[in-house]
């Protein structure tokens, strides 16, 4: 065959792929657009109300109502910043909390710094067994001053769900905060993240708080005490991803009453409740989803009047990715764990029983989450290709890419909007533009690699190819910038 | 063709347009907020002096309360939203001065007035400087405001009740919390029922028998704290028969504070096995804090409990029994709950 031909008949083959797919293309991109557009008015009816409720807020310092909470902090080779980050956690303000360190076999200092920070003394105890562990617990340990609200578990290395799973065991609270050993918790976080259970003490079985990245604000003592922009484009574009998903999904969903995912960064869930679905599945990546999932689909089987809500106001920071590396790995686990999450959960799907979960949230996250990235990777391969063999409209695709992109950047700017009225956390005028070239930026490179990454994470499910857990490298927050 | 190229023409550039109309209102709402807040402090500058003389109990002849009566137009308006936030946070004589500014330039009245006005956050923000300002003989609006459409305004209006204390609105104060659609979240209602006294006992052994859970919490839970021993029969009845667990853990734990002897029974009787483990666990404090000898059985009994923390608060609330409760520890101690709740006893006593 010449390659006049080969030319010619890649030209038919395009056109035929282009003519196949345009309408089914065409009808997805109005209907994502237009979800999109649907959970932006969501969010903006949920913030209005919130700033009448901020605008008009009686200080609640959790007197009476206010349940206990256990702070379960997973750690594993954490020696870098895990006494900074539990003397934070004890001294947040709530009147009643305890802070659960689990040390996941640690083969650093991880251990030795809690030991010496806190004059840790190891207690006989048994813990309860309410959730199965397979790994060996090594020691419990409290401090000797006998008045923090410490309990430090050692155990064999088995993995951060396990290690949370043997967290809740070891609680003695009624609620279960998960934490990250990194996590930063705003000094009164815990007190609006219980609020929903204080105001709805029979109902209120699941809460998540808005996460925002850490990077580049000034840390003192496990506390920020300056909101900065971080100092490189990857975590800035990373910034933006976490506004749109906080600012508008989550408050969107919650709104709408169809919350499915809350963070594993910050989640506050009702104890029973999680022994009662069996704690968090050893094995799952997506952790953090399965359980919320499996909490909805356990009180809705059982006919239960029950409330899962998202709390707006920031409440937990974290660290993320700086390197395309560790950024890769985490967007493989990401959506490697939502496709086995919802394929295990496939069969809510459409069941009047299941409400607005199964005929809203999980087709919109099948169709818009998961299917997503595979459309924009054929989106990516064949405009080019159409355009490099002039089958197409030239003015016509740079118009559709326009406004493809267009869309993105203008659902960043209502999360910008909604987070400049409600929390204006950044100061200065320069993290206003900053964050605005970031949400241009995230469309030039960023987000089609992500868009590969994702899949490559989906291929990997499918293959069955065991997941590894990459390494975050972590650079600690002590006394200095993040 | 051409229509569908003119149509995203249209549809590019209106989605290009609302990007920048976002970066404008992005920077418009920034602006703004500086702008007001440079406006506020400049108004208020000349008047700062004044305000922390009497905030902080120094203006023993007036002058200053009376300096702070003459604002007028914006500043008065500035300064009445500084003098409602200050007095959050201050009592007694400087809060009554304070109170007296807030009655000259008029704002009491008109607060009464904008508890019906169009927009809740007025409406909020009337009903609580109305409480802030202990204005009693508002009483009545503040009880219709409990019905309010908006849960901000009910939840101010809780608040103002419980800084006016009247223990004639406790009744209505719990009832706004079972309202269908219109409730009174849990946490403002016991907050303001904690301010209103001894008084209302009795509404909160209503309170036990209503038909919402919440209502029932919120009672149970209040009868426990203030120590309302009139409230025992509907707690144990509570802790017996009522369908929510939450509310049988509350019932169990205000037992534990306010119970007597014979209540000892009732919270070992929901220690049994066949109880969930939340409950058994709720009652076993209940029975340490109790402190009845008659708990002892029970709870020695436990002490081989499969469940390794219900073991250990056994041994706890054993401890806490005094020399009653450690005999019945003798032959037990090399378990590992009763080693725990040694140790971690004494290290509690050794730091006390």
């Amino acid at each position: 065959m010449s390659w006049q031909g080969f030319v010619e008949g890649l030209r038919s083959f395009v056109v035929w792929v282009m003519d196949v797919t345009s309408v089914p293309i065409i009808v997805y991109f109005v209907l994502i657009n237009s979800s999109l557009l649907l959970l932006i008015g969501l969010a903006y009816l949920e913030f209005r109300t919130q700033q009448r409720r901020r605008a008009t807020a009686i200080t609640w310092q959790g007197a009476g109502m206010a349940p206990g909470v256990s702070l379960l902090v997973p750690a594993y080779n954490e020696e870098a910043g895990i006494v900074t980050a539990v003397k934070s956690f004890l001294t947040l303000r709530y009147p009643r909390h305890e802070v659960v360190v689990i040390d996941d076999g640690s083969t650093d200092e991880t251990f030795a710094r809690l030991e010496e920070a806190f004059d840790l003394i190891q207690v006989p105890r048994e813990l309860p067994r309410e959730i199965p562990i397979r790994a060996k617990v090594l020691g419990v340990f409290v401090p000797r001053d006998g008045r923090a609200n410490l309990v430090v578990v050692r155990k064999e290395n088995s993995g951060k769900t396990e290690a949370l799973n043997l967290g809740i065991n070891a609680a003695s609270e009624p609620l279960v905060a998960m934490l990250d050993g990194d996590s930063i918790l705003e000094p009164d976080g815990l007190l609006h993240v219980t609020r929903p259970f204080a105001d709805d003490p029979t109902r209120m079985v699941a809460t998540g708080g808005a996460i925002r990245p850490v990077n580049g604000s000034r840390v003192v003592s496990g506390r920020i005490v300056r909101v900065e922009m971080p100092q490189t484009w990857l975590p800035r574009i990373q910034l933006v991803e976490y506004l749109r998903a906080f600012l508008l999904g989550r408050t969107g969903w919650s709104r709408l009453g169809g919350l499915i995912l809350i963070s594993g960064a910050f989640g506050l869930f009702r104890r029973d409740v999680v022994v009662e679905v069996g704690g968090l599945e050893p094995g799952t990546i997506g952790e953090d989803f399965e359980l919320v999932m499996r909490i909805h689909k356990r009180m809705r089987d059982q006919g239960r009047d029950y409330r899962v809500e998202f709390v707006p106001e920031p409440v937990s920071w974290t660290e993320v990715p700086v390197t395309a590396k560790v950024l890769r790995n985490q967007r493989r686990r990401w959506h490697r764990g939502l496709w086995e999450v919802l394929w295990a959960y496939r069969g809510m799907l459409f069941r009047p029983k299941y409400g607005r979960i199964g005929w809203l949230a999980l087709p919109y996250y099948w169709l818009f989450e998961l299917i997503a990235p595979l459309l924009e990777l054929f989106g990516i391969l064949i405009v080019p290709l159409a355009l490099l063999l002039g089958v197409v409209n030239v003015p016509f695709a740079i118009l559709f890419l326009l406004l493809a992109y267009g869309y993105a950047v203008m659902v960043t700017l209502s999360a910008m909007v909604v987070d400049e009225w409600a929390f204006h956390k950044h100061d200065r005028w320069r993290a206003i533009w900053q964050t605005i070239a970031a949400s241009v930026l995230e469309n030039i490179g960023y987000r089609q690699a992500t868009v590969w990454w994702r899949l490559e994470g989906w291929w990997a499910s499918i293959r069955g190819r065991k997941h590894v857990w990459g390494v975050m490298t972590r650079t600690g927050f002590d006394e200095d910038t993040a | 063709m051409i229509v569908g190229g003119a149509l995203l023409l249209g549809v590019t550039l209106a989605v290009l347009g609302g990007c920048l109309l976002l970066v404008l209102a992005v920077v418009a709402v920034r602006a703004r907020r500086r702008s007001r807040q440079q406006r506020d402090q400049m108004l208020l500058s000349p008047l700062r002096g004044p305000l922390i003389t009497v905030a902080s109990g120094e203006d023993d002849d007036g002058s200053a309360t009376e300096q702070l009566t003459w604002a007028t137009g914006v500043t008065r308006t500035v300064l009445d939203r500084n003098i409602v936030e200050l007095l959050t946070k201050i009592r007694g004589g400087p809060a009554d001065q304070l109170v007296r500014v807030l009655e000259v330039h008029g704002a009491v009245e008109a607060a009464t007035g904008d508890l019906r006005h169009r927009s809740s956050v007025r409406r909020a923000r009337a009903a609580q400087l109305l409480g802030l300002a202990r204005a009693d003989h508002t009483v009545p609006q503040l009880v219709e405001a409990l019905r309010d459409e908006s849960v901000e305004v009910r939840n101010s209006a809780a608040y103002a009740l419980g800084l006016i204390g009247d223990p004639s609105a406790a009744g209505p104060v719990l009832a706004a919390i079972g309202m269908p659609d219109r409730g009174l979240p849990a946490a403002t209602a016991a907050e303001a029922l904690q301010s209103m006294g001894v008084g209302i006992s009795e509404v909160l052994r209503e309170g036990m028998r209503d038909d919402n859970a919440r209502t029932r919490v919120v009672a149970a839970h209040l009868s426990g704290e203030r120590s309302f021993t009139r409230g025992l029969p509907e707690l144990r009845h509570l802790l017996d028969h009522d369908a929510d667990l939450t509310v049988r853990e509350t019932a169990a734990t205000a037992i534990g504070r306010l119970g007597r002897d014979e209540d000892a029974v009732v919270l070992a009787r929901h220690t049994a096995t066949d109880e969930p483990l939340s409950l058994r666990r709720a009652c076993v404090q209940a029975l340490g804090e109790l402190g009845d000898g008659a708990a002892v059985p029970v709870l020695a009994a436990l002490l081989d409990d499969p469940d390794p923390r219900l073991a250990e608060l056994s041994a706890s609330a054993l401890l806490a029994l005094g020399p009653v409760g450690r005999d019945a520890l003798s032959g037990h101690e090399d378990e590992p709950a009763v080693r725990t709740a040694r140790l971690v006893a004494s290290l509690q006593k050794a730091s006390a």
